[in-house]
């Protein structure tokens, strides 16, 4: 795909990506990554630099109508987000060091682990 | 911070009443721990922090489902920042592409918020554990 097409493809697919973000209080990078390499045909590094960019203003326009709708607390979430960042740059470090193949799959069950409370609570009657 | 669906008032630490000392909050370490692991994992796994902070926020931390993931959206903010910066100065990103996403984006994070601004306790967590069950698959799947 190219020129044209593919800008269109890629506007579309960021209105998902964006009402996704905004939704679940994800960035969205795990959407658009998979997503760049494999239809963008973009590199790993490319895929994950260009997300990022397309990740800061999604969350700061999300953050801003849930502001204006009284959801969460911006304060809060910028010094999470504040102390984040150190630990952005600790993991970075760290996964030069680590296997991070086995770290993916302890963080996969993890992540079913959480999906399967998540959804036995909002199926639950209570 | 308003406060959706159910009330848990058992909650010592949570976002909600500690909301009243802003000082205590800075300091508060369950906050820090779930911050550093956002970060952490981010970094170590490429998955976005939102991802991990929002169980932590909801399942330990005890903050209602919706709050949760605005809280999760605000930190995001600065955590991709940094994460710019970082990728920026390798001049990996690809500007055009990145344009032509965050027109769609920007777009549909309105949406987005706006829905989550309006859904209820429930159907949120459902969305929410369907879409980690799916991540988790793609996880273990390409792994």
């Amino acid at each position: 795909m190219s020129g044209v097409a593919l800008f269109a493809v890629l506007a579309a697919f960021g209105v998902v990506v964006g009402a996704a973000a905004g939704l679940l209080g994800v960035g969205g990078g795990v959407l658009m990554v998979p997503f760049l390499t494999l239809v963008a045909g973009m590199s790993q590094h490319e895929a994950e630099a260009t997300s990022l960019l397309v990740v800061l203003p999604t969350a700061i326009v999300a953050s801003i109508v849930l502001r204006r709708r009284q959801v969460g607390d911006l304060g809060v979430a910028l010094r999470i987000g504040l102390i984040g960042t150190v630990g952005g740059v600790a993991g970075s470090l760290l996964a030069l060091a680590l296997p991070s193949h086995d770290l993916r799959l302890v963080f996969a069950v993890f992540l079913a682990l959480v999906a399967v409370r998540l959804v036995r609570d909002s199926l639950v009657t209570r | 911070m308003s406060i959706s669906g159910e009330v848990r008032t058992n909650a010592p630490s949570s976002a909600v009443p500690a909301r009243r000392h802003p000082l205590l909050l800075w300091l508060d370490p369950q906050l820090v721990a779930i911050g550093v692991a956002g970060g952490v994992l981010s970094g170590l796994l490429g998955v976005g922090g939102g991802i991990v902070m929002v169980p932590l926020l909801v399942l330990w931390a005890r903050v209602p489902q919706r709050d949760a993931h605005a809280v999760s959206l605000g930190a995001i903010i600065p955590i991709s920042v940094a994460g710019v910066l970082t990728y920026g100065v390798a001049g990996k990103v690809r500007p055009a592409e990145a344009l032509a996403l965050a027109a769609g984006s920007l777009l549909g994070a309105r949406i987005g918020a706006n829905a989550l601004a309006r859904i209820e306790e429930r159907p949120l967590k459902l969305v929410f554990g369907l879409f980690l069950g799916a991540i988790a698959a793609l996880m273990l799947v390409r792994s």
